[in-house]
């Protein structure tokens, strides 16, 4: 297996603040978090049948004072996008989403591509903001202050994971 | 026609209720509530169709020692079926969810759903693995039932057959101050 130490630093960065609830809709590329978060015992991951149901789920606990992350791959964002406009938007409803994204650099299935075209554009057309680093370094450099932006603006953020970060899915 | 009516239905539940959180499907649901039983412990939903059981799965899991109650539909618990095992899987004990089945797709105009055919949404949830399940025609029974959610463990489905009809109920587009009021009322609500 290939390292996959971003992995750590993608949940460590989302335990440092303050994220103990995760809800998720399994991919290749995020598994590799959800190995880090599944075996902590203050972590709850809850994997749901659908993305947009993770959305409903993690407002939810917002609304009861729990912070929450979504962990999905970026077709799964196509499957939530209603719910992120209607309900985290409207009603500012902050959500961390944590999005591999297949599609793009190196990708191997055609049916991959167009939706990999599309993520970051869905994102901006329904106004959330979303960092891709690209390097573990560039995740250290962003990725805090992506999450201190999404509890003050009471607005979801997401922080897309590319190929090069991340190595991507082989076939 | 069903003897209950959705807005009958809200009233003697609201009656009934102390410090539980009730969580209300967008549209009919809310509407009523908001008319009928406003109260800051009222999540009202006015986005994200299906979500309304989603969304009180997360406060059940966020607040395990506060009870909550949705007040679902037809139409978007269909919408959203996969709910009903993630309900079953993660079997909070706080959890109820009502529904109020009119067989249609109210807001819209009232074009049929599939309960107004074969589908029972109480089989439905026994399948995804909700052992309590009861379906309520009148008002006898949802007396007992709302005795049943109140006093013994969830999760629970509670299917009430209800009359077909709009509320008649205004809207409040302050959806922020809505989602703010709640949370508010929960977090000041103490640990128990």
């Amino acid at each position: 297996m290939a390292e996959q130490s971003w992995a750590k630093h993608v949940a460590d960065v989302l335990r440092r603040n303050g994220i103990r609830l995760f809800a998720t809709v399994p991919d290749y590329i995020v598994g590799y978090v959800l190995d880090e978060l599944w075996v902590d015992p203050e972590c709850r991951v809850v994997t749901t049948t659908r993305e947009e149901e993770a959305v409903g789920l993690l407002s939810g606990a917002w609304l009861a004072g729990k912070r929450g992350a979504l962990l999905m791959q970026n077709s799964g964002l196509g499957n939530c996008t209603n719910a992120l406009a209607s309900l985290n938007m409207a009603s500012m409803v902050p959500l961390v989403l944590v999005v591999s994204h297949r599609g793009d650099l190196g990708e191997f299935n055609p049916a991959q591509v167009p939706m990999g075209r599309a993520a970051t554009r869905i994102l901006d057309a329904i106004g959330i903001r979303w960092i891709r680093p690209t390097s573990i370094a560039e995740l250290e450099q962003q990725a805090d202050g992506l999450i201190k932006l999404c509890y003050v603006s009471s607005q979801p953020v997401a922080i897309v994971l590319p190929s090069e970060l991340t190595g991507g899915k082989k076939g | 026609m069903s003897p209950l009516t959705r807005a009958g239905a809200t009233k003697y539940l609201a009656s009934r209720l102390g410090t539980e959180v009730v969580v209300s499907n967008l549209g009919q649901a809310s509407l009523d509530l908001l008319a009928i039983a406003d109260r800051p412990l009222n999540c009202y939903t006015f986005g994200a169709m299906g979500q309304c059981s989603s969304i009180g799965l997360g406060i059940a899991i966020g607040r395990p020692d506060v009870r909550v109650i949705c007040l679902d539909g037809d139409g978007s618990l269909l919408m959203n079926l996969g709910s009903l095992c993630t309900i079953a899987t993660e079997a909070p004990r706080n959890y109820v969810l009502m529904v109020w089945d009119n067989e249609v797709h109210q807001t819209t105009g009232g074009q049929a759903t599939a309960t107004s055919k074969r589908a029972s949404l109480v089989a439905i949830a026994r399948g995804a693995g909700i052992e309590k399940g009861l379906e309520v025609r009148t008002q006898e029974e949802l007396g007992r039932a709302v005795d049943r959610i109140l006093s013994e463990d969830g999760p629970f489905i509670v299917v009430v057959k209800v009359d077909k009809g709009p509320s008649t109920a205004p809207f409040d587009q302050d959806l922020i101050g809505q989602a703010t009021r709640f949370r508010k009322a929960l977090a000041a609500l103490p640990a128990s």
